[in-house]
């Protein structure tokens, strides 16, 4: 090693330190960027209201009684045509019930919805 | 005998050159992001106005009381008439409109910033024709006219009602949706 300066090798070290932090600082950011797009995407395309507007009739539906599947009709059939979206459900209350069951079915293309629903 | 001169530099010269392919590699690796913009934002405001309007509209103030919405729909008219070409169906489009703009433009202290020319809407009832096997709508009420350039989101509320529609000879519960086209100017 003759010849070799070896003065401020700190100063050099401490340099090569920063320069490399900075790097996995900018990796990381790198990153954030997808994660918050991904997040924004997936909340944007949930079907919030789509799902408690449906399910809120259907439960009222199944309340005030459906004799001849006349709501059970509008529901599925304005779902497809104007909301694109499979909807189906059917009363699982078993003879023995005191208290009403439902299956509900949404599905979007995007989103899956499904719920067995018990009236309090 | 190899001179070892400058080595120092050789090192540092290494480590820039890494640093450099590094910064070359990031950059072009880097996936271009198109990040949802502010119209995204201002449509999901928008969106969430509407839709609260219409469930406050639709919420009856007890279990066995009709909600707002339903009255405006069902409005003392049991059956949908057809005249002069048209299906009318007597919905009480003057108390809706009434009611709903003064929803969406209420806040805070006052109204919204010029009101009531801030935010316009069309609105239309959607019901299922049992006899044809199709949906259709009909119109329920306005407020400003859709000429194309306008950017609307639209917003929809279920409702069950006792009332004749076309395709059918009985006054029954049916199900109908409400959709609104929202927009500001």
């Amino acid at each position: 090693m003759a010849g070799l300066n070896d003065d401020a090798q700190w100063i050099v070290l401490m340099g090569f330190v920063v320069s490399f932090s900075l790097f996995f600082l900018a990796m990381t950011l790198n990153q954030s960027t997808l994660v918050g797009q991904t997040t924004a995407e997936s909340v944007l395309d949930f079907p919030k209201n789509d799902i408690r507007d449906v399910r809120s009739v259907i439960i009222q539906s199944a309340v005030i009684g459906d004799p001849n599947n006349v709501l059970h009709d509008d529901v599925t059939n304005i779902s497809m045509s104007r909301k694109e979206a499979v909807v189906y459900y059917y009363n699982m209350t078993g003879s023995s019930d005191t208290r009403i069951s439902y299956f509900i079915h949404y599905n979007n293309g995007v989103t899956e919805y499904n719920e067995t629903w018990t009236s309090s | 005998m190899v001179n070892s001169d400058g080595q120092l530099y050789t090192i540092e010269g290494v480590a820039a050159g890494m640093i450099m392919l590094f910064t070359a590699y990031l950059v072009l690796g880097m996936t271009s992001v198109y990040t949802p913009g502010d119209s995204h934002i201002s449509d999901m405001q928008l969106e969430q106005l509407g839709t609260d309007a219409l469930r406050m509209m639709n919420t009856p103030v007890n279990s066995t009381a009709s909600s707002t919405l339903q009255n405006i729909i069902y409005n003392n008219t049991a059956s949908c008439v057809y005249n002069n070409g048209a299906w009318s169906c007597g919905f009480n489009s003057t108390a809706f409109n009434t009611t709903f703009l003064n929803y969406v433009n209420n806040k805070t202290g006052s109204k919204i910033d010029n009101y009531p020319n801030g935010l316009h809407y069309n609105a239309t009832v959607t019901y299922y024709n049992i006899s044809s096997k199709t949906t259709a709508s009909l119109p329920l009420a306005y407020y400003g006219t859709l000429t194309g350039g306008e950017h609307p989101v639209r917003v929809t509320e279920w409702l069950i009602v006792n009332k004749k529609f076309p395709g059918t000879n009985m006054i029954e519960n049916r199900a109908v949706l409400v959709e609104v086209l929202l927009w500001r100017d």
